[in-house]
């Protein structure tokens, strides 16, 4: 039968879309809702059978317990600092690069963007297992300098790859205009299309920071003490000291608190990138 | 200077970079992967392809292989489904739900050890909330009914779980992309021809949508099959090993049985597999010569 529908019938079945699609989200929501929730128990109440989802007693006991831990500390700059290296150099290599891709159209430029997609095939621990001896080579093992190189082998091909993109969308005219006007190549690329690109260059920035404060493999083979990351602290907060959930939790929603900023304040941008990125490859 | 060489430069610091940090790393690891290393005698000793005999004959890197496999296919399947069905409801109630799609998309910015420990904290038998809701909804008798991560038999589907929970949003992400673009006149002249939602489904969003697809599948079935923290975190392989996937095989190999020489074969084994299956998919799902992605 292919009645058509009544208005009505229509609206109870939009009604029914929404409280399942409200559903959905509830239910996504639950995971990390229930982490924020129990760093707020007291660390017994954390791991009281049976658990409870609200907080019977708000407390910022776990808070506390957890920053006053050896090493935390540390390894929260040890995160920035990697982080905010890798970020740097990925975006100094990568912009050039996918600018000379897109704006002159060689087979080497061709070659060299495929070269870079088949990096992101690579399991991290085929390219750890050597990066291991290598960084012991050029004494960089256990320090942040390291650690933010073996970073950059992540995030500079996705790097490469969103510049592409974003460089394509840029029209040729603009800089020809440029040119005519008396600017060198070198002058067109940062006073005209670089500006233009800063969006680009502003979601590029974030992927590269998030791929390096979220990596843990190569935390976990290239750090021992002193270049230590937050991942890693956190991993071993089950082992070391028992099974503390309670601290856990609560360094947990300290170290997500900077990303889920960073993701509200550019919500529309990263949804762009994310999509360019995934059908660009 | 000329256009080319211009070029050339411009492309040359990220290009020695990632020869440097990349290529030369895994031609190291093709190297070691002839020899039987051991770090703390120091020595090294050719072997030919012995690691590589000693590889594919041990039942530990079959068993990993296929759990990775397998894994991939529950990570990627589950995902590709929950994505379809939320891009659909999504695109159906409109501009209107925009509010509820940045909620959505929080958990792809969590760190994937986050993730891990979070789920086994949801998930572990007696004070996880997990089974808490299940016995409270009488689904379950008792909590300890369900062993998410101590039973083998099911283990590698709970590892998969945040996995899933981390990612959903972003394959809906993709097809709601690739769904903005299916033109809306088509979908109501089918519409008006008395074609049911599973035939507007089957002949038109899903053929149209077919590159949109296909690249979001590779792109995360190349992450899956790449896993580490997350199972690492949650169950480090166990029990009996009946979460080990070939990158905690490999990373055990390496660090704990500290045979740096079968660990580079395994992980060549590995790299290449990867790459040849990769190509396979991109060549004959993604047809880039006939439907521009």
């Amino acid at each position: 039968m292919t009645a058509m529908p009544t208005d009505r019938a229509r609206r109870t079945r939009r009604g029914l879309l929404w409280a399942l699609l409200i559903s959905v989200i509830v239910l996504y929501a639950f995971p990390f809702g229930y982490l924020v929730l129990t760093s707020f128990k007291t660390p017994g109440e954390a791991i009281a059978v049976p658990p409870s989802i609200l907080p019977g007693t708000w407390s910022v006991e776990n808070y506390e317990q957890a920053l006053n831990t050896r090493g935390v500390r540390p390894a929260f700059l040890n995160s920035v600092s990697a982080a905010v290296l890798s970020t740097g150099l990925s975006l100094l290599l990568a912009v050039p690069a996918a600018y000379g891709v897109t704006r002159f159209g060689t087979v080497s430029g061709r070659v060299f963007v495929m070269a870079a997609l088949v990096t992101r095939m690579v399991p991290p621990v085929a390219l750890g297992v050597p990066l291991v001896d290598m960084m012991g080579d050029l004494a960089l093992t256990d320090t942040p300098t390291g650690l933010a190189l073996a970073h950059t082998t992540i995030s500079l091909p996705l790097s490469i790859w969103l510049m592409v993109s974003f460089f394509e969308a840029v029209p040729r005219e603009l800089e020809e205009a440029a040119l005519v006007d008396g600017c060198g190549r070198v002058g067109a690329l940062i006073r005209v299309v670089l500006p233009v690109v800063s969006g680009g260059m502003a979601v590029t920035a974030i992927f590269a920071f998030l791929a390096s404060w979220n990596e843990y493999l190569f935390s976990l083979l290239l750090t021992a003490v002193n270049a230590q990351t937050t991942p890693i602290v956190i991993a071993n907060f089950q082992t070391q000291y028992g099974l503390q959930w309670g601290p856990m939790t609560a360094l947990a929603t300290l170290y997500s608190i900077p990303v889920v900023l960073l993701t509200l304040a550019l919500q529309r941008r990263i949804v762009a990138g994310l999509t360019l990125g995934a059908v660009k490859g | 200077m000329p256009e080319g060489r211009f070029a050339l430069l411009l492309m040359l610091p990220a290009a020695l970079f990632l020869g440097v940090f990349v290529a030369w790393p895994l031609v190291r690891l093709v190297a070691d992967s002839f020899y039987e290393i051991a770090p703390l005698a120091g020595t090294r000793e050719f072997v030919g392809l012995g690691n590589y005999a000693d590889a594919l004959g041990s039942p530990e890197f079959g068993d990993a292989a296929w759990r990775t496999a397998l894994y991939t296919v529950i990570v990627v399947s589950m995902e590709f489904l929950l994505g379809l069905a939320t891009a659909l409801l999504f695109n159906s109630l409109g501009q209107r739900s925009r509010w509820l799609r940045t909620l959505f998309l929080y958990p792809l910015m969590i760190a994937p050890v986050v993730a891990g420990l979070l789920w086994r904290f949801l998930l572990i038998d007696n004070f996880g909330i997990v089974n808490e809701l299940l016995t409270r909804a009488r689904i379950i008798d008792d909590p300890a009914d369900i062993g998410w991560l101590s039973d083998p038999d099911i283990v590698l589907f709970s590892v998969a779980l945040p996995d899933i929970w981390l990612t959903t949003s972003f394959m809906t992400l993709v097809i709601f992309a690739g769904l903005q673009n299916v033109p809306a006149d088509v979908l109501e002249a089918a519409r008006l021809d008395g074609a049911t939602f599973r035939q507007q489904l089957t002949r038109i969003i899903l053929p149209l949508l077919r590159p949109v697809i296909a690249v979001a599948l590779i792109v995360r079935g190349i992450d899956a099959v790449r896993a580490f923290d997350i199972i690492a975190i949650q169950t480090n392989g166990g029990p009996q090993r009946a979460s080990e996937t070939l990158s905690l095989l490999i990373y055990r190999t390496m660090v704990r049985s500290g045979e740096p020489g079968l660990a580079s074969a395994m992980a060549t084994l590995y790299l290449l597999a990867m790459l040849a299956v990769a190509f396979v998919a991109v060549a004959t799902i993604w047809r880039p010569g006939k439907e521009p992605a």
